[in-house]
């Protein structure tokens, strides 16, 4: 699979990531040859289900949560309760 | 021995006070870690009966994690990881966080926005990774026991390359709550130490059920010391045949030494295959991308983490755009493009679908093979400690590291690294012991085993510390 700028650029925008354009060639070229080694795996038929172990639920019963004011420290920019971001609409 | 950094802590604990214990530590990174950069933050009054490490990617409340990345330089978090609050219980003081490879991704600990390891027996090599700080410190006497975490290998790896013991435990038997996630089906918490004893003793006090890990297993914690000292007569020991013609004369000739110690202990030694490792790169770098590329989509600037500065940014979109193309290194960013593509429209099932039903087949391959066999064999690594700067820009060269130790991540089994000897130049190398789930008491028998008939572990590297 060969990945060229256009399509790094199409998969930078799923992935929330901004590059240069010299950084998007060079993530063309490196994801063409990484792509081109994982290529080889074969191509298995799906084995039938084997059910498997299920993911155990837990009670839904309230806990004390993590405080608050701890948790807003760590945030660039937070007042009265919020967290503060960019306009998300023009 | 003079000096209480060279002993387990289970001997050392009994001939110090935690003070001086705790004091020794300290003076032992002080003096070594401009040195050796294994410390990314030292506690500044440490309290506990036996100092610890612990890789800069579990949370602790006294000290930031960074997971070596810009993007979160200046996070604390409000709570302790499940493995540290019971490690804290049972005496363990956390004198510092170690350097890893940005957010755990890569084999060298070159990958961290704060500079690499440095191998404490030769400071020009990689101490390997992405746990390479937390090794370098155990295997340079700075603490005696470190946690590390493993996902493809990057607990059992550095402890290869760096001569100490590094042990993967079976996915689930470690809670991973505070463990900050980077392949949610591959990650497990693991533990360094310079002998098999201590790990097996660490082991016994963070595995356990944890309702903040619905991922933890409620299987019973078995009693890891129990059979430290049985032996391995009548054990049955499967050396892996795949791999082994890419190994160097060196390597392989060191790793057939070890095999032998295991025959002349009375074990039952084949050869067993297990053809699907030839295929676990590939399968390892589209499972654990996959998953990254959702686990790291939460950097994004907004609740913790570094904001791109508003500059031209007047977005939201922007915003995550920006801080996320600032935040993140070029690793880190790889492994997100790759991920998303694989699991991007159109896409899914040639990659993300074929690695899974190739990953079944590897796990039904191992279990066939723990069908008649107690522990199976490989080296840790197909190589030394290689030169920092050799392989930086060539990441599929890098992946190549991971051949041996990626398939017990794969398949959810345990394994650990025990030092296996010395190339002939001085560098360590690493002998794989990989268990059936749940199997880490004959995992740590065989280890034991080996570790008592050779005594590597007693060889102390002087490269950072010429006292």
């Amino acid at each position: 699979m060969k990945i060229d700028r256009d399509e790094a650029r199409r998969i930078a925008a799923l992935a929330h990531l901004e590059f240069d354009e010299a950084g998007l060639e060079r993530m063309a070229v490196e994801m063409t040859k990484i792509l081109g080694y994982i290529e080889m795996l074969p191509d298995l038929p799906s084995a039938p289900s084997q059910g498997g172990s299920s993911t155990p639920l837990r009670e839904d019963v309230v806990h004390q949560s993590v405080d608050r004011d701890a948790v807003a420290h760590n945030a660039p920019r937070f007042e009265d309760g919020f967290f503060i971001v960019p306009p998300v609409i023009e | 021995m003079s000096d209480v950094l060279d002993l387990p802590f289970t001997e050392a604990r009994e001939q110090v006070s935690p003070a001086e214990y705790l004091a020794e530590s300290l003076r032992a990174i002080e003096r070594q870690n401009a040195a050796l950069n294994a410390f990314l933050r030292v506690s500044d009054s440490p309290r506990g009966a036996f100092p610890l490490a612990v890789k800069d990617n579990i949370v602790t409340t006294e000290m930031p994690t960074t997971c070596a990345s810009r993007i979160l330089e200046s996070f604390r978090s409000p709570f302790d990881a499940t493995v540290i609050a019971r490690l804290r219980a049972a005496g363990a003081g956390i004198v510092g966080k170690t350097n890893l490879d940005e957010f755990a991704m890569g084999s060298s600990t070159e990958h961290s926005a704060f500079g690499p390891t440095r191998n404490p027996w030769d400071t020009t090599r990689v101490a390997g990774g992405s746990s390479g700080g937390s090794a370098a410190a155990v295997a340079a006497r700075m603490v005696p026991a470190a946690l590390g975490s493993d996902t493809g290998g990057s607990v059992r790896q550095p402890a290869a390359l760096c001569g100490v013991v590094g042990v993967k435990p079976t996915y689930g038997r470690v809670s991973r709550y505070g463990l900050v996630a980077f392949a949610s089906s591959l990650d497990q918490i693991g533990t360094f130490t310079k002998t098999v004893g201590e790990s097996a003793e660490l082991l016994g006090v963070i595995a356990g059920r944890d309702p903040f890990d619905s991922t933890s297993s409620a299987e019973p914690v078995d009693d890891y010391v129990a059979d430290l000292e049985r032996g391995v007569r009548g054990l049955r020991v499967g050396v892996i045949s795949e791999g082994l013609d890419k190994l160097s004369a060196e390597v392989r000739r060191n790793f057939d030494d070890a095999a032998g110690v295991f025959r002349r202990g009375g074990a039952v030694v084949d050869d067993v295959h297990v053809p699907s490792i030839t295929h676990s790169i590939a399968i390892y770098y589209v499972v654990a991308n996959a998953e990254a590329s959702a686990n790291l989509a939460r950097f994004d600037g907004i609740r913790y983490g570094r904001r791109a500065a508003a500059g031209g940014h007047t977005s939201l979109q922007e915003t995550y755009f920006a801080s996320r193309g600032e935040g993140f290194g070029a690793e880190v960013k790889r492994r997100i493009m790759l991920g998303t593509f694989a699991l991007s429209s159109g896409y899914y099932d040639a990659y993300y679908g074929r690695a899974q039903r190739v990953r079944q087949k590897l796990r039904d391959e191992l279990a066939e093979a723990f069908r008649t066999h107690d522990v199976l064999l490989t080296p840790t690594s197909p190589e030394p400690a290689f030169r920092i700067g050799e392989k930086v820009d060539d990441p599929l060269t890098m992946y190549l590291n991971d051949i041996f130790t990626a398939p017990a991540n794969l398949a959810g089994v345990p394994a650990m690294s025990v030092p296996s000897g010395f190339t002939a130049e001085g560098m360590p190398l690493g002998l794989q012991i990989t268990a059936p789930h749940f199997g880490e008491r004959v995992m740590f028998r065989a280890g034991a085993f080996f570790e008592k008939e050779t005594g590597y572990w007693k060889r102390r590297p002087r490269a950072s510390d010429r006292r």
